[in-house]
């Protein structure tokens, strides 16, 4: 029975270590796979951008078509947007392309056929939604690479976080540039 | 001058009181049974442990997992249109973008106060109802604070926490009950020594106690998940300003819901406690008075 028992305890310790290794594994690749589900969901939203933008120009085009420079900048920057490959020319692309429609959106204001427009009211209105999305979809992800450096930090997780080889992920950032007022010129 | 308070902490603080709560709860719970076990009998222990455990799943469990259906068929809600509820679900997708989580159905319903509420037994079952009152009366971000405190709600897993806390408190007012008649039935014979009696006293008295202590518990985590919901809210809006101007507005404007128009079991799991708008700070309510919510908003 002693003998038994000897046997049993050495076993249970062993399935235990076992148990919490996988469960720290488990939790790194969980967390991993959350930021690159947030990654993909911020190209979701980027392309649903770029798609808008098409249709927009010719509404514009419809009404200020001599406003060259203006549209110009939007076509330019939705070819940055679509060609991007890595997050942060994605981010700068972006960003790019907000600072182009919002000259278009002022444009508007000298053109009233234009701005009555239902087409260009709705794609306005539609633009504006999708820049929040991209905004809460950056935010997730950075929140979720907070989550992913938190558990490989603290302690006890650094420790096995080391033994697994898992490494901090770097945050979005914003260049200091950008960082800046828009400036809105007529 | 109030210090500021930042929503993580905000957010753990309220998880952590939650937790020691229902711990408690179930201190009470063993507590209760070990009592009735001495009076009572090992055997009888056991039966009534288990049988108690499965009135009191089953009671509660079909409550949880249809507690879409049910919610949604109670207050007569029809499912929101995309076109016409355009900008209600352009807040959902951005708030389910925000957290991280699937994108939940969405529905609305008939009444002119300022409500809301989301149920579902896990994120992908996930439901969202929306008062026409809301979506009239709020601006867009208000209305969006008020979508991202439901999905707080949904994000940490709410319903089925306090779907947890329900089967503990069932628990322990079903052993109340059968300890309670089985006394009466048995009557004092066996127990003729001191110790024994003082047991059965302690006994009586924890089952006359212990239903209305736990319940005033559940009712406390209650109120700690909305104020964790209100602070998972900043976390996803990261801006309170929204949330407290719909709670702002929610004071000004809501009036209590007649008897029988909203199913009282239903009424824990709105923004704002439908039948009761009173500002008093209540031991019996399941949410916090709007006032504290506000102010503790505003620390943000």
């Amino acid at each position: 029975m002693v003998a038994l028992l000897a046997w049993l305890i050495p076993v249970i310790i062993l399935a235990l270590i076992i148990i919490i290794f996988i469960a720290y594994y488990n939790k790194f690749v969980v967390k991993g796979n959350r930021i690159d589900n947030a990654l993909a969901q911020i190209d979701v939203q980027l392309k649903r951008r770029a798609d808008l933008i098409p249709n927009l120009i010719e509404t514009v085009k419809g009404y200020a078509k001599h406003e060259k420079s203006i549209i110009a900048n939007v076509t330019d920057a939705r070819k940055a947007l679509v060609s991007a490959t890595d997050l942060k020319s994605k981010v700068k692309a972006n960003d790019q392309l907000e600072r182009a429609l919002k000259s278009i959106f002022a444009l508007a204001e000298n053109y009233p056929n234009l701005k009555a427009n239902e087409n260009f009211l709705q794609l306005q209105n539609e633009l504006s939604a999708t820049e929040d999305k991209v905004a809460y979809s950056r935010q997730y992800y950075n929140d979720s690479i907070l989550d992913f450096n938190n558990s490989i930090r603290v302690f006890p997780g650094k420790l096995f976080a080391s033994i697994f080889s898992v490494k901090e992920r770097p945050f979005i950032e914003i260049a200091p540039a950008e960082r800046e007022p828009v400036k809105v010129n007529f | 001058m109030a210090e500021r308070i930042v929503f993580y902490d905000q957010i753990a603080r309220n998880k952590r009181n939650s937790i020691f709560l229902i711990i408690g709860i179930l201190a009470v719970l063993m507590l209760f049974g070990y009592i009735v076990g001495i009076v009572m009998g090992p055997d009888y222990f056991t039966i009534i442990m288990i049988l108690s455990i499965i009135i009191s799943i089953i009671y509660v469990w079909a409550g949880y997992y249809y507690s879409d259906k049910l919610a949604l068929a109670s207050v007569n809600a029809k499912e929101a249109d995309h076109i016409r509820h355009r900008q209600l679900y352009n807040s959902v997708e951005s708030m389910s973008l925000a957290s991280g989580l699937p994108m939940p159905k969405v529905y609305v319903m008939n009444d002119p106060n300022i409500n809301a509420f989301a149920t579902g037994r896990n994120p992908k079952n996930a439901v969202i109802c929306v008062t026409t009152g809301a979506m009239e009366k709020l601006d867009k971000e208000e209305l969006e604070g008020v979508i991202a405190h439901e999905m707080s709600h949904v994000s940490n897993y709410d319903i089925r926490f306090m779907t947890l806390v329900a089967v503990l408190v069932g628990m322990i007012a079903i052993i109340s009950e059968i300890f309670l008649r089985s006394l009466w039935l048995k009557g004092d014979g066996d127990s003729d020594n001191k110790a024994g009696l003082i047991f059965m006293i302690v006994g009586i008295v924890l089952a006359i106690l212990a239903p209305i202590v736990v319940s005033l518990v559940q009712l406390a985590i209650s109120r700690k998940r909305e104020y964790t919901a209100d602070a998972t809210a900043v976390k996803f809006t990261r801006a309170p300003t929204g949330l407290i101007d719909a709670l702002k507005k929610i004071k000004r404007e809501n009036e209590p819901e007649q008897k029988g128009r909203i199913n009282k079991a239903v009424a824990p799991l709105f923004i704002s406690n439908p039948f009761d708008t009173s500002k008093v700070k209540n031991l019996f309510s399941t949410h916090p008075p709007l006032e504290e919510r506000i102010k503790v908003l505003e620390k943000m």
